[in-house]
């Protein structure tokens, strides 16, 4: 069991969506600029990884008519601060590959995006999740017993794609003491594209107070139930993680074990089932 | 400790802050209660760019922020998170408009206090455009940073000034984090217990922070308090 779920993280770290990066038609280019193709990791950010995007696509341009790049799906800006994954999961899951994205350099959405300037940016926020995190799973016990040097390797392991140098830290991080069967709280997010809130963010213990293992369903029957499938019903809503639908029996301890972001969060999308 | 329900406080305290935070809608879902408290104003502020550069790269090329609390529950299922205000009176206390000799221009700010469940303590999150409705960018922000304040931000990158999502909005707002909050609101509540006070949580916490991006809390809410009476006369102040 314990190599199966060694297996999970490698599976979870390791994933990809093939994606198609073709400019915006209103940019000004010299002359006409060609698609350029890349392997996206679920678990990364958009303007981490998308330096050869940058560059391909200003060899057709004008210094002068560049500014900060960014992306959009079908018309919706897409949120460099959340992992990739999540974006492809919430947006184009149900669509066909490769994923189809746009690029701007120009009009950036203020109202919408953050600004993303540097990687020290990215780094910045990737850590400050990772605090977060440990905030609702140890009271910041770990986060804080850790020096500099220890959470630069968790950021550097996800920059520079190292499994066993983020692991080697991360692993502090995904412990508990025995007697509490979890985590104090699991950090958690739910997304959806039905209405304007972005996500939901709440406590929740991975442990009831009489002792038993919470689930998945049981985590989304409390912050939102309209997802969960009542007998004799249609199936209105897919839950999905890394790409997947857990079954909603799963331990939520384990989720969020094995299937959290490097941010330590489990992020959840909540998508609409594809009406063929 | 936990902190004091916002509806623990005196009447008064309570009443003040009810007539310049009005309650900006969460969701709007059936039955919800999420929300923020928000204050938009007008402030005339001078925008000085060239002290300010120096200070835009402080934070992010330090050591990475423990950048705050994004997570929101103003007031939830559990006890020992503070309660929301309701208000349906808006007053119009906007913010004051001085007139300074060097160029300035006037901006509408708007704040929003959050509580964060993650971090058990309330978050500041404001934003600002021009009269035009452009919005400012970070460096503009820490421009009109009072520059005592720029100082003191800038020697302690804990507590300083970045982009976040709004939870609520999914907008892009600054956010200032005080990460030290519990450090410097313990010895106001310990005080407080310690003079049989009552203390209002969220206006402390405000009277502190809110200067810094220019929120100022009026003198007018803060309450003159008479001490009750030592239970025991042999207590040290």
């Amino acid at each position: 069991i314990m190599a199966d779920d060694k297996d999970v993280l490698r599976d979870v770290w390791f994933g990809r969506i093939p994606t198609c990066f073709t400019l915006n038609q209103d940019e000004v280019t010299e002359r006409e600029a060609e698609p350029y193709y890349l392997l996206l990791p679920r678990v990364s950010y958009l303007t981490l990884v998308t330096d050869k995007v940058k560059k391909h696509f200003l060899k057709v341009m004008r210094a002068e008519d560049v500014e900060e790049m960014w992306f959009e799906y079908e018309g919706t800006p897409l949120k460099w601060h959340y992992p990739i994954g999540v974006l492809f999961d919430l947006h184009a899951s149900n669509n066909v590959l490769p994923w189809s994205i746009t690029v701007h350099f120009k009009n950036f959405p203020d109202h919408d995006l953050l600004h993303c300037p540097s990687n020290s940016v990215i780094e910045a926020h990737f850590m400050s999740s990772i605090k977060e995190a440990d905030a609702l799973k140890h009271k910041s016990q770990v986060v804080n017993d850790m020096q500099k040097k220890d959470h630069k390797q968790l950021w550097m392991g996800l920059q520079n794609d190292k499994f066993d140098q983020f692991w080697a830290m991360n692993r502090k991080l995904m412990e508990y003491p025995t007697e509490d069967g979890g985590f104090r709280y699991i950090p958690f997010r739910i997304y959806q594209t039905m209405s304007d809130r972005p996500f939901i963010q709440k406590l929740f213990r991975p442990v009831s107070p009489e002792g038993s293992a919470h689930s998945l369903g049981d985590l989304l029957k409390e912050m939102y139930p309209d997802a969960i499938t009542n007998d004799g019903e249609q199936k209105r809503y897919q839950v999905v993680i890394h790409g997947i639908e857990p079954l909603l029996e799963t331990p939520l301890q384990w989720l969020s074990e094995h299937l959290s972001h490097p941010d330590n969060f489990l992020h959840i999308c909540v998508i609409p089932v594809p009406t063929d | 400790g936990e902190v004091p329900s916002l509806l623990s406080a005196p009447p008064s305290a309570v009443r003040a802050a009810e007539r310049w935070l009005d309650l900006g809608g969460g969701s709007g879902e059936e039955g919800s209660e999420e929300g923020y408290l928000r204050k938009t104003a007008l402030r005339s502020v001078t925008l000085d760019s060239e002290s300010a550069q120096k200070q835009e790269g402080s934070g992010s090329d330090s050591e990475p922020h423990t950048s705050c609390p994004s997570s929101v529950e103003p007031h939830g299922q559990e006890g020992e998170q503070p309660d929301c205000i309701k208000d349906d009176t808006d007053d119009d206390d906007a913010g004051i408009c001085t007139v300074t000799e060097s160029s300035s221009q006037v901006l509408q700010f708007e704040y929003h206090i959050l509580y964060s469940c993650s971090y058990s303590s309330p978050v500041l999150y404001f934003r600002a455009f021009t009269l035009e409705g452009r919005s400012l960018s970070l460096e503009e922000v820490w421009s009109s940073v009072h520059p005592n304040f720029r100082l003191r931000l800038q020697n302690s990158p804990l507590n300083t000034i970045t982009q976040q999502e709004h939870p609520l909005l999914g907008q892009p707002f600054f956010v200032l984090h005080p990460c030290r909050t519990e450090e410097f609101m313990r010895p106001v509540l310990q005080v407080a217990q310690d003079q049989h006070r009552p203390v209002n949580y969220v206006l402390s916490w405000l009277s502190v922070v809110g200067p810094v991006v220019g929120l100022d809390v009026p003198l007018k809410y803060s309450t003159l308090v008479h001490p009750a009476s030592s239970v025991s006369s042999t207590e040290p102040d």
